[in-house]
């Protein structure tokens, strides 16, 4: 029996049912690892296994579920002991009736940004699991129960990398149809049908009937064979049973086997009568070969993006043309890069694109960087956007995902170096329409170069949904004749190809006055034309006006719903008004009042007569000091300290603008490393310190949280900072604190520590051997003038 | 949601905050009793006070003196755990980006409301306990009781699968905003004596307490 020979059937396919209740029912404590159950009792294991095969599943799966080496590790076992003997018992239960699946459960552990688990650590410990099993004779892989898609991706590429077994994949979900961490069906079946798994669908947590719309949503969004493994309903909490009988159970089933889903089975209550009753529900019924096709989308872990109407690209986080992003970049900047991304997904980017090229700077260790930080603070898909397959690869393989790759163009060397990336990690990709030869002139030739880049996509195995077209616009200032080739090549490209197409919109005025017209407008065009994903900076409100007038006017925007939403609202006039009105305040007033909106106005009014460092030394410091000193006599208090230094951030920034435009002089006092130590993940105080720090004109690098001892020892360095400040929040986390304080010494790193956090004392920091104690964010600061002035 | 309770977080004793101090700490709690997802598990077990510590049922040993010390007249304990979900992490962490004022109104409404959901869950327990005595609820942390008991002690609940709790290498609970306690359950009275900052080893830079507040948390 195979796997695939069942799975290109139309029958039904048997999965069994619960194996930890029935463990329990033959006595297993609570408390007790049921993952030993093959060393503790394998004659369990064998009645239970042997009763699902007896009871008509053809696929069992060996009780391997948390026989990880993170949950072995409170049972003194390896994985090495546990998963061989556990498959061979499911192995000598199946004979040649059943095929043993291999269970891949959650690895216990939170992964980034929620958890700490490293993305790299999670493939490495499935991996360990998935030899483990195949070297014991599993005939496929069953990843189940779920509930985060970045871990459930680890586990698929663990499978795919060290074996070519068939995969089946499935997450749990709460009844509002996503799972604990967030994830939606669209977007976990997106992935996962991208990562080339063979069957997908839910298990686990919900009885069938609450099950029906994930089921039927799996069927919407993916081409795969759909799983369900409902439990036997909703457990009583007093008694712990569940509520639904296996008549009913196995009735629920073969509706959703009619309606198409494939693999059955059951999950936590159900027992061999259940399986056996739903042999006989599903027997004689055919699974639906129904016609489905997946449209054309891009996800997050926590999103879909249907490119079923224009979706704008946002095109703000790239260096190019930006110093202020430069400077961010060198300094590792990340929350300049998450606040213009924030900034962005607020003005109406659907889809973020990110590029960190940059010379002197690892981009490809500052991809993966931004693009996790990215999404641990928005729901947005990504486009990647580099020219070098290697960061491609990076970004890619932490993506959590249906990513953009941008992009390949029609050249050999690119298409074959990027297109199996995409396909590998299940992205969609950009194709700009040009070669070796440059940029075509006539939209002929951009339009064969487009087929030539579909053609090579889909003998990748890429689909076709998944190839976005970019036609390239050129600079019409400097060939008028460009733009009409453009959308000419454009329009055909949807019409005949039949693809989704992209475009640069900006370019198109460089040169000319009134710029944002030009733009503007030719947006409009090519929308007309077919335009689906326009890169444009959405901060600019014509442009997103643009975008909006064609939804109205298309009538995509039913009832001009969103078009009223953005504009219709006159309370917009009156806010405008006050901000103009209380711009008489001055500068100190504004950040002593800690009014953030207000202090880039007044900078910007300030440097018309005053230099930089006048407004800093002169205005900003003075203030803060002034709140600082109230704040030390308990006069004010956190809030507003920190509301102070926000607005005090707001006129920095603008400071930091100006001075990277004009190439001035740099504001920085001096530089600081800060980091919250390994394995704590409570940074919210060292976040404060920072913004306190960088206030009194201290450069900051914030190497974040979980912070290895060697990275904040190699910033030290890097950056020749005079001084280190190290958080901790946690008992457990103290000793970290103390490594890394170790490490900087024993390195003979020149630099002062100080430390601070909740647990900490001035008494512990001098034993840990740290120069300063700090209570608070503003006592940070005295630190920071006493070392370095 | 108590705002005066956030404002004690914030680190600003309630009758002195400046209006546009209060106004945060009300933004955030609407924002955080929107995103969060409550979640909570909670199970009895017998237990046995011996020489090391507390020792359940299930052979976990809650080592130290001042659980066994709580629970001295109790036979049996109320395993809880409560997460506000990784959805109250991300909406703090997209804050902290931007303005760190919000960022910290968000993280001390998700204390406030994490002890909230504590106490609804405490009354639910209760009544179920009819003629019962309860000593307050004693988390992982408090005194003596080390924190590596929290994974034992999320395993027993079986937390990871029914509320998507876990803990870290260092036995940080993740997501962040989350509690485990217990709560002894005796027939006969016992002192219901409230949760101190004596026996807390960050009593001495406690934000919290310079306002004349609590933390909360664990």
């Amino acid at each position: 029996m195979e796997l695939h020979k069942l799975l290109e059937g139309n029958k039904p396919i048997l999965l069994d049912g619960g194996m930890g209740t029935m463990l329990q029912a033959k006595g297993l404590k609570p408390g007790e690892p049921p993952e030993l159950a093959a060393l503790t009792h394998p004659d369990w294991l064998l009645d239970i296994h042997r009763a699902y095969v007896q009871a008509g599943a053809q696929i069992i799966s060996a009780s391997t579920f948390g026989a990880n080496r993170e949950k072995l590790a409170r049972t003194g076992k390896t994985v090495a002991e546990v998963v061989p003997p556990t498959v061979e018992i499911a192995r000598r239960a199946a004979g040649d009736q059943a095929l043993v699946a291999l269970d891949l459960g959650p690895i216990g552990q939170l992964l980034e940004p929620t958890g700490t688990l490293h993305f790299e650590d999670a493939v490495n410990i499935f991996k360990e699991v998935v030899r483990a099993g195949v070297q014991a004779g599993a005939d496929l892989i069953f990843i189940e129960t779920m509930t985060d898609l970045q871990e459930t991706r680890a586990a698929v590429l663990a499978a795919k990398e060290c074996c070519n077994l068939p995969i089946l994949a499935s997450m749990t979900y709460e009844a509002n149809g996503r799972t604990f961490l967030g994830c939606d069906v669209a977007s976990c079946a997106l992935t996962l049908e991208g990562l080339g798994v063979d069957a997908i669908g839910v298990n686990c947590s919900l009885g069938p009937g609450q099950m029906e719309p994930m089921a039927l949503d799996f069927l919407k969004w993916s081409t795969l064979p759909v799983l369900i493994k409902p439990n036997a309903g909703l457990p009583d909490p007093e008694t712990g049973g569940y509520d639904i009988t296996p008549e009913e159970f196995a009735q629920s089933l073969a509706r959703l086997v009619d309606a198409g889903v494939k693999l059955v089975g059951g999950c936590c209550g159900t027992t061999p009568e259940y399986i056996r009753l739903l042999a006989q529900a599903v027997s004689d019924r055919t699974v639906p070969n129904l016609p489905r096709t997946v449209p054309a989308a891009v996800c997050s872990g926590t999103q879909t993006v249907p490119i079923d109407r224009v979706r704008v690209i946002g095109e703000r986080l790239n260096p190019t043309g930006k110093k202020r992003m430069k400077q961010a970049l060198l300094d590792g900047d990340v929350d300049y890069m998450l606040d213009q991304a924030l900034e962005q997904t607020g003005a109406g980017a659907d889809i973020l694109d990110v590029n960190v090229g940059l010379p002197g700077i690892d981009e490809g260790e500052i991809m993966v960087r931004v693009v996790k930080a990215l999404q641990g603070v928005t729901d947005a898909p990504l486009q990647l956007d580099s020219t070098d397959p290697q960061v491609l690869e990076r970004a890619l393989r932490v993506y959590c995902g249906k990513a953009i790759v941008n992009s390949v163009n029609g050249e050999d060397g690119v298409l074959d170096a990027i297109l199996p990336l995409v396909k590998k990690y299940g992205a969609a990709v950009v194709g700009l329409t040009l070669d070796q030869g440059g940029i075509p002139k006539s939209a002929q030739a951009r339009f064969n170069i487009a087929q030539k880049i579909l053609q090579k996509a889909l003998s990748c195995g890429i689909r076709r949904e998944d190839v976005y077209i970019d036609c390239l616009t050129l600079t019409v200032s400097a060939e008028q004749e460009g733009a009409v080739q453009t959308l000419e090549a454009l329009g055909r490209v949807k019409e005949e190809l039949g693809l989704k197409t992209v475009l640069g919109v900006s370019n198109i005025s460089f040169g000319l006055p009134v710029r944002p017209v030009v733009n503007q407008n030719f947006l409009m065009m090519a929308m007309t034309r077919g335009l689906d994903l326009p890169i444009i900076n959405p901060n600019i409100e014509a442009m997103m006006a643009a975008v909006r007038s064609y939804h109205l006017l298309m009538n995509i925007d039913k009832e001009a719903r969103e078009f009223i939403a953005a504009y219709g609202m006159e309370s917009s006039q009156p806010q405008r008004a006050a901000a103009s009105a209380s711009s008489t305040r001055s500068l100190a007033e504004v950040v002593e009042a800690g009014l953030r909106g207000e202090a880039g106005p007044a900078v910007d009014a300030l440097l018309e007569t005053t230099p930089p460092m006048e407004i800093i030394d002169g205005i900003l410091i003075p203030a803060l000091d002034r709140v600082g000193a109230r704040f030390e006599a308990g006069k004010v208090f956190l809030p507003q300290l920190i509301q102070a230094a926000g607005a005090a951030q707001a006129a920095f920034e603008v400071l930091r603008t100006h001075l990277a435009k004009s190439d001035g002089e740099s504001v920085s006092r001096g530089t600081i490393v800060i980091a919250t130590v390994k394995g704590d993940v409570h940074d919210i105080g060292k976040n404060i310190v920072r913004v306190l720090l960088e206030n009194y004109g201290y450069r900051v690098i914030d190497l974040g949280k979980d912070v290895e001892p060697a990275a904040v020892v190699r910033a030290a360095r890097e950056h020749k900072a005079p001084l280190v400040g190290l958080s901790a929040l946690m008992t457990t986390t103290l000793k970290s604190m103390e490594e890394t304080v170790d490490l900087l010494h024993r390195e003979g790193v020149p630099c002062k520590v100080m430390v601070g956090g909740a647990v900490l004392t001035p008494g512990y920091a001098k034993q840990i051997g740290a120069d300063f104690y700090a209570r608070d964010a503003k006592q940070s600061v005295d630190i920071a003038k006493e070392v370095i002035g | 949601m108590d705002i005066n309770e956030i404002l004690r977080y914030m680190g600003c004793p309630p009758e002195q905050a400046a209006p546009q101090t209060r106004t945060l700490a009300e933004q955030a709690a609407v924002q955080m009793e929107q995103t969060a997802r409550p979640r909570s598990v909670f199970r009895e077990s017998g237990l046995s006070i011996t020489g090391d510590g507390v020792l359940l049922e299930s052979g976990l040993l809650l080592p130290g003196r001042d659980l066994a010390q709580h629970l001295a007249g109790c036979d049996r304990a109320v395993m809880l755990a409560v997460t506000l979900s990784a959805q109250a992490d991300t909406l703090i962490r997209r804050a902290e980006s931007r303005d760190m004022a919000l960022a910290l109104a968000l993280d001390c409404a998700a204390a406030a409301l994490v002890e909230e959901v504590c106490d609804r869950l405490e009354g639910e327990i209760f009544a179920k306990y009819p003629g019962c005595y309860f000593p307050f609820r004693f988390s992982p942390g408090y005194g003596d009781l080390p924190l590596s008991v929290q994974s034992g002690l999320l395993a027993l609940l079986d937390a990871p699968r029914k509320i998507g709790l876990c803990a870290n290498e260092n036995h940080i609970l993740t997501p962040r905003k989350s509690v485990t306690a217990l709560i002894g359950v005796s027939r006969e009275p016992v002192g219901r004596a409230v949760r101190s900052c004596q026996s807390c080893p960050g009593r001495e830079g406690c934000q919290y307490r310079k306002s004349g507040g609590h933390c909360g948390a664990s």
